[in-house]
């Protein structure tokens, strides 16, 4: 029966029995960490967002996702433009509004027109080619009775 | 260098990674060889203290310096071998004794320990510690670290670390006694 083992009677060897790492091991050691742990000074967008933890990307990924949707709501219930209707028929060519006007189905004649020129003379100046002074002689020379300028 | 000049070196954007690599070049043996002891295998290891600086890396701006930065990284060494481990175990639902015969067959190839027969004995007595244990121990019987400084590497205080290294003793002596004895491990690994 051998005597029992105590630890503070053996040889201590100070570490454990262990081989050495191989040569040269810890000169490499350093720029290896360091290439997992240095950033340059501009990194690329993608390459922060990949490295960035899980949080943020999560975080940036909801963000994107609810701004798209908000974005997409408020633009398909906004108004295109702030039009009303008086501007839009100014963008309308002056000769296709008389032609339409004048046109059989809408009951207006040149009549009803020429009574426009008080309020707005430009309109006549395309397709009556005459001064207001010079239309304003040609209606007063009109019999009265008389219901169309043609 | 200093560890402050280190750190205040750290602290400025110009000069941080070199402030690192000065860090680095300071500490990897310890930290290579403390977890060595503790996961035996070189790649291991190799794996392990990359990660630990890279940790160190990503912390060390909010490193408050409560504590000494070394014992400070010996912690975050000490948190990933521990975890590191058993997530080896979970993952291969591996017992307790396994992962220690498991270190136990890479510690008896390594060339160090051949020939050896008594620290052979001690080694497979150490390896068959429950983890914490067995850094206790090390710490203890290798490192011949301070029980204050072992309660801040390992969150323990300082009475419970004296029981854990009487308790880890005593089952490293029973062991190699026993082994001694009967001739062979009491655990059939020879």
């Amino acid at each position: 029966m051998k005597p029992p083992f105590r630890l503070d009677q053996h040889l201590r060897r100070g570490v454990q029995p262990l081989s050495n790492p191989p040569a040269g091991y810890f000169d490499q050691l350093p720029t290896r960490i360091m290439a997992q742990v240095a950033v340059p000074a501009h990194r690329p967008l993608l390459v922060w967002l990949w490295q960035a933890p899980m949080y943020v990307r999560t975080g940036l990924a909801s963000t994107v996702l609810l701004g798209t949707f908000a974005a997409s709501m408020w633009l398909g219930s906004a108004p295109l433009g702030v039009a009303t209707p008086a501007v839009t028929l100014d963008a309308v060519p002056q000769q296709q509004l008389v032609e339409y006007l004048t046109s059989g189905e809408t009951h207006v004649d040149m009549l009803d027109l020429a009574e426009l020129p008080t309020r707005q003379l430009g309109i006549t100046r395309q397709y009556l080619k005459s001064s207001p002074t010079e239309l304003t002689e040609a209606l007063d020379a009109q019999p009265a009775e008389d219901g169309s300028l043609l | 260098m200093e560890d402050h000049e280190i750190l205040a070196k750290f602290h400025e954007p110009a000069s941080r990674n070199l402030a690192f690599n000065q860090l680095v070049r300071k500490y990897q043996q310890k930290v290579y060889w403390h977890v060595r002891k503790m996961v035996v295998d070189h790649d291991d290891a190799d794996d392990l203290t990359q990660d630990v600086f890279v940790k160190v890396w990503k912390n060390l701006e909010n490193f408050r310096q409560d504590a000494q930065l070394f014992t400070w990284i010996y912690r975050i060494a000490t948190n990933e071998c521990l975890s590191f481990l058993q997530s080896k175990r979970r993952k291969f639902f591996l017992p307790l004794n396994d992962v220690g015969a498991e270190l136990a067959a890479k510690l008896e190839a390594d060339p160090a320990i051949a020939g050896d027969e008594i620290e052979l004995k001690l080694q497979r007595a150490i390896l068959r510690l429950p983890d914490k244990q067995r850094l206790v121990f090390n710490l203890r019987y290798y490192d011949e670290m301070p029980y204050e400084q072992m309660a801040e590497v390992t969150g323990t205080s300082v009475g419970a670390l004296k029981a854990s290294y009487h308790h880890a003793a005593r089952k490293v002596e029973e062991y190699v006694t026993t082994a001694d004895n009967l001739g062979f491990a009491p655990d059939g690994a020879n």
